[in-house]
């Protein structure tokens, strides 16, 4: 029976043929013997369970194969290449983990002062608080309302809360909310009034620390949920 | 304990295969169907095997053209002496093999 014939009755067994094929040959006209024997094999199995279970086991092989070869390489050439493949899986991880999972951030503007002050760094936890949730008093990284900028803000008030600005406090559901974060410098931490709000479902009430310069909840509304990119975790 | 090599169920399978007909050239589709192993735990033993020089390969050129030319396997008389120095010693002592394997080898 000829190889061609062989593999021209299924489309299983043409597809078993080109993977071992593949992984044999790769880009060369002939791979290892090893590789190239149980290739030549494949023509005398016998229906697509058997191609596929052999061909399955020839990747072993040639897997194998490689293997023995590597190991014939001079040390310095394993050593490189460990190492290449090691940087090269770290830098992954790196990017991958920066994308999803925790990233790091600046401050570019007063309006959290003095918690964070411009030029500041913090870490952004970008997949926890999905989870967990954020509580009052967390800072958040957001998209501004209307702007494609990042920014931190606090969280002031969750879906139910009623939040008003009254006597240069904030009241939170009609008690005067204890803000230790803020500057004791009334010329920071006075609060202008501000109409009572309640926050609708998936929505947050933020605000900044500096309570004179910041541009927040008082003005566009409290934030949908989906503008949240992640929850500071540290500054530094 | 060190393990003592080419004592697994899967290579003296083989062995028991391989020494059926000592001289005969044998190709490795036989063998498995022969052992019943897979190709993915025959060729590795096969591999190894040659590596030590238990045993011997060969080409079969191609008879028919756009068919790739056979690998072919022997032991070589090295690996013949092992192969019946393993075999009976698994004969002698059965009970570290288990049943399956001492059905389909017998």
């Amino acid at each position: 029976m000829n190889v061609e014939q062989a593999v021209r009755d299924s489309a299983v067994r043409r597809i078993a043929y080109s993977i071992l094929a593949g992984a044999v040959r790769g880009r060369r006209e002939r791979g290892g013997d090893w590789g190239e024997a149980v290739l030549a094999e494949f023509a005398e199995t016998t229906g697509d369970a058997e191609a596929v279970r052999w061909a399955a086991g020839g990747l072993r092989t040639v897997w194998r194969e490689r293997r023995a070869r590597r190991r014939e390489l001079p040390r310095i050439v394993r050593i490189r290449r460990r190492a290449v493949l090691v940087v090269l899986i770290g830098l992954l991880a790196g990017l991958v983990v920066n994308r999803f999972v925790l990233t790091v951030g600046r401050v570019w503007s007063g309006s959290m002062e003095t918690s964070y002050l411009i030029g500041d760094r913090y870490v952004v936890d970008l997949a926890a608080f999905r989870l967990t949730g954020v509580h009052r008093g967390d800072v958040v990284e957001f998209t501004m309302p209307g702007t494609d900028r990042l920014v931190i803000k606090r969280v002031i008030g969750l879906p139910g809360d009623t939040v008003e600005c009254r006597d240069g406090r904030v009241r939170l559901n009609g008690a005067p909310l204890d803000e230790a974060y803020l500057s004791p410098d009334p010329d920071l931490s006075h609060t202008a009034d501000c109409a009572a709000t309640t926050v609708p479902p998936h929505r947050l009430y933020l605000l900044g620390d500096h309570r004179i310069v910041s541009e927040d909840s008082r003005t566009y509304g409290p934030v949908d949920e989906h503008a949240l990119r992640g929850r500071i975790l540290l500054r530094f | 304990m060190p393990r003592i090599p080419h004592t697994s169920p899967q290579t003296l399978l083989l062995f028991s295969a391989l020494l059926d007909e000592p001289q005969r050239w044998r190709y490795g589709y036989d063998l498995s169907k022969e052992t019943a192993l897979a190709s993915g735990t025959l060729y590795p033993i096969l591999m190894r095997l040659a590596e030590q020089k238990l045993l011997k390969t060969a080409w079969e050129p191609s008879d028919e053209p756009g068919r790739p030319p056979r690998h072919l396997y022997r032991l070589t008389a090295d690996g013949a002496a092992l192969a019946g120095q393993r075999l009976e010693a698994k004969a002698a002592k059965p009970r570290t093999i288990g049943p399956a394997i001492q059905a389909r080898t017998a």
